[in-house]
């Protein structure tokens, strides 16, 4: 099984070079079954890529310790999830299943494009075998995932601790397929550069890609977020590290650039931009995993320092000149067909919102790499620590949620002041009122307040538009509010999904005001029967118990919690000790509720004495990350599920800011 | 004004804001981030500053003591001249938690932000970095084989 694992790959990289020269070959002299000989090849490819995955993955789950792969991130004794999440946990492991994911795209590609895209798809095949080539030639020729032991082990080192975690599980896939996905429109791009097409049509082909690969890159950063705060017992989700950032800075090009097509779409503006934010969007995806894993920047969380750095920053700048250079050689075809009318616009909301987004993309790569290029310039290593990245990324992140509010109801050309009076008042008054009780509650964090009004602002003006459309559905075809809700949500999904997702960005910022601005932590050393306190909660440390178990031993702390004077739970935070490889570990302790999170840490025991410490903080509004991302991810099925040929309601239904853009 | 140039200076206004935020950022949150050999050769320059270091503890060096406000601890950090054998260190005073990796027999690599004061490097916040999350030394280390590198 190995065997055919390691051949598969051999024979696989063979086939991608043929695969690369054939098809821009046929598109050159026109050949049709050059061209469609490129895309078997990917197929065949793909094909191969599956043979070795079950190669390791049968190696993983049957605990084949000659592997040397198998022997250093499994063993015989851990839960089969985990055995097949083993296959992501190193290094030689996760090249391969990135290679997975994007063979299969491509294979998807080629199968959905048969008859379609005729003229760019060669290019398409070719750029996406390029990328494929470059992680074959890192599996094949630098880490080979089927590296055989000299001497079979009896047993296996087992996983990380920290990674046997249901989040753990599914973080790093839903990032991989994010990252990876960024792929394919970049390697649409491309193709229109190289034949000169460069109208809209390989935007639109790739408007489903582009928002799968968002999706997934926010659910990549949520769920590494999620298993942060529950894993790492800090207290906190996002600590700015390097290998968080790397995650984050694709997702934020992605974003604008998901926003900015749709200027290209309806004004055919903005075309060179749109360029320079797919192609900043996929280096990124490469810059990231360049980042985690060459160990140029020194990261809390650092993972293999490999000698991958190399290859992949040759890769990078390889990539980089390609991209640029060919659209530098095409820039007159991407000339604007069109100029801003006016300040104030649609247009100039989402332009703002563009700039913002890549301005904090920016920010962050430039305090990512600040130690770097400080080491350069004045020859000493300078960090910026994460009030940097708060301090810079806060008021940024403000007038982001603001053009949030603004974008979808200012009018497109030149907003008129009825315009104005008509869609924008009414929300800022409504923002201006939260604030405004806010501060007579007696809150006096600015920021919060700040921040706490434009989420009203936000859900105003999306409740404002969902008001809106349900009450002209009903005026003219008579329907109950909530087949009219249903139905003209179903009539333009990618306009009401996208609010949608705007919600749950909102909810996703109370989390964000909540923890910064709110945040209390506490740490303590207490004697058993000891009581202290905390926000509303009186917390009694009881002593700690032991367990164990085959796979750990564990230390729990007992600590009553009492609220009011009645005792509503008992939390366990717990010491782990891991026996294999033996590794301590902490468990935190939750009660969620939602207007906080009481999470216990207990921080260290001392037999003799029986005292502990005990971390405790109140985390306000933290539970509303989880649930925004939970709303992003209904917005976002609404947005890309297909919609239906046939319209359901007569034409000229509502309709405000005059939205021509065909619904997709 | 035309259009066109209100767009521009409105952009060039919002790059010079970024530009100031991160400006007046790194200025307020700078730290020098030194490998314990850089430190110890300019100790007196970082003298009263806010540094983090990365360095290794000293095996058999570390002390602690579990206090009413919380625990303490006395360490030595040095460099890592070659295995088991360690260059000149310096004294490390913490009050707090300790991160899972943190091994009491001393081995760990450390990063450690505080101040040198004193002789000493008082700790504000001392982080363990594992020479790989995924991935352990290489070398021993299978269980079947005996001994562990940890």
């Amino acid at each position: 099984m190995v065997d055919v694992g390691s051949l598969a790959l051999l024979f696989w990289w063979v086939l991608a070079i043929y695969g690369i020269g054939t098809s821009p070959f046929g598109s050159y002299v026109r050949r049709r079954d050059f061209v469609a000989s490129g895309e078997n090849a990917t197929l065949a490819v793909w094909g191969m890529v599956l043979v070795a995955t079950a190669a390791l993955l049968h190696g993983l789950v049957t605990s084949d310790f000659s592997l040397k792969y198998v022997a250093h991130y499994s063993s015989s004794t851990l839960p089969l999830q985990y055995k097949v999440a083993a296959l992501w946990g190193g290094q030689a492991g996760s090249l391969l299943f990135w290679l997975v994911i994007l063979t299969s795209m491509a294979a998807i590609v080629v199968l959905q494009n048969r008859e379609r895209n005729r003229e760019l798809m060669p290019y398409v095949t070719a750029t996406l075998l390029v990328i494929s080539l470059f992680f074959l030639s890192m599996v094949n020729f630098i880490t080979p995932p089927f590296e055989r032991l000299a001497f079979v082990p009896q047993e296996g080192r087992d996983l990380n601790p920290l990674l046997q975690n249901y989040w753990m599980t599914i973080h790093p896939p839903s990032l991989y397929v994010g990252f990876v996905g960024c792929s394919v429109p970049f390697a649409f791009a491309m193709a229109a550069l190289a034949t000169g097409r460069l109208d809209d049509v390989w935007i639109r082909t790739t408007r489903r890609w582009t928002l799968l690969a968002w999706f997934f890159l926010s659910l990549g950063n949520l769920f590494g977020a999620e298993w942060a705060y529950l894993v790492l017992g800090w207290g906190g989700y996002w600590a700015w590290d390097p290998v968080e950032n790397a995650a984050f800075m694709p997702w934020l090009t992605c974003t604008a650039f998901l926003h900015s097509v749709m200027i290209q779409e309806k004004k055919n503006m903005l075309k060179v931009w749109n360029m320079v934010l797919v192609i900043l969007t996929f280096l990124l995806t490469i810059f990231g995993t360049f980042l985690t894993r060459s160990g140029v920047i020194s990261s809390v969380h650092s993972f293999t320092q490999s000698g991958l750095g190399p290859f992949f920053m040759s890769f990078l700048l390889v990539a980089a000149a390609a991209a640029f250079g060919l659209m530098f050689w095409r820039l007159r075809l991407l000339r604007s067909e069109n100029e801003l009318d006016s300040l104030l616009s649609r247009e100039t909301a989402f332009l703002l919102n563009n700039l913002i987004l890549v301005g904090i993309c920016f920010a962050v790569f430039w305090g990512t790499v600040f130690p770097v290029v400080s080491e350069w310039v004045r020859g000493v290593k300078i960090t910026v620590g994460p009030p940097f990245f708060n301090q810079v990324n806060a008021p940024l992140g403000l007038i982001l949620l603001f053009l949030t509010g603004l974008g979808p109801v200012i009018a497109w050309r030149r907003a008129t002041w009825s315009n104005l009076q008509r869609n924008v008042l009414r929300p800022m008054l409504f923002g201006v009122g939260v604030g405004a009780v806010l501060f007579v509650a007696g809150m006096r964090r600015g920021y919060a307040i700040v921040s706490f009004a434009l989420c009203g602002v936000v859900l105003a003006t999306i409740s404002m538009e969902f008001f809106r459309g349900v009450r002209a559905r009903q005026a003219m075809v008579g329907e109950s509010a909530p087949t009219a809700l249903v139905r003209l949500i179903g009539k333009n999904r990618r306009r009401y999904g996208g609010y949608i997702i705007h919600i749950g960005v909102v909810m996703m910022f109370l989390a964000f005001t909540g923890t910064s601005a709110f945040k209390q932590e506490r740490q303590i050393t207490v004697n058993p029967g000891d009581s202290f306190e905390i926000g509303n909660y009186s917390l009694r440390y009881d002593g700690v118990e032991e367990a164990d178990s085959e796979h750990i031993a564990y230390l729990r702390a007992n600590v009553a919690v009492f609220q009011g004077g009645e005792l509503v739970e008992t939390l366990q935070p717990e010491k782990r000790f891991y026996k294999k490889p033996e590794q301590p570990t902490t468990e935190v302790a939750i009660r969620s509720t939602l207007g906080a999170d009481l999470y216990l840490v207990l921080g260290s025991f001392d037999q003799p004495t029986q005292m502990a410490t005990i971390i405790a903080y109140i985390n306000p509004l933290v539970g509303f990350l989880f649930w925004g991302g939970m709303v992003l991810v209904f917005g976002t099925f609404v947005t890309i599920w297909p919609q239906r040929a046939t319209a359901t309601a007569p034409a000229g239904a509502y309709s405000p800011g005059r939205n021509t853009v065909p619904a997709d | 004004m035309e259009t066109k140039s209100k767009f521009l200076v409105g952009a060039a206004l919002l790059v010079g804001a970024v530009g100031y935020l991160m400006y007046s950022g790194v200025q307020q949150t700078a730290m020098y981030y030194l490998t314990i050999e850089e430190f110890l050769a300019q100790r007196e320059v970082y003298a009263d500053e806010g540094v983090r270091i990365a360095g290794r503890v000293k095996p058999g060096t570390v002390a602690k003591r579990m206090t009413p406000s919380g625990e303490e601890f006395e360490f030595e950090i040095g460099d890592f001249v070659a295995e088991d054998e360690m260059g000149q260190t310096i004294p490390v005073y913490y009050l707090g938690v300790t991160p899972d990796m943190f091994k009491s027999e001393g081995g760990s690599d450390v990063i450690i932000e505080g101040t040198f004061r004193d002789g000493t490097l008082v700790a504000q916040n001392v982080m363990t970095s594992c020479p790989s999350k995924y991935e352990a030394e290489d070398g021993t280390g299978y269980p079947a084989e005996g001994g562990t590198d940890g």
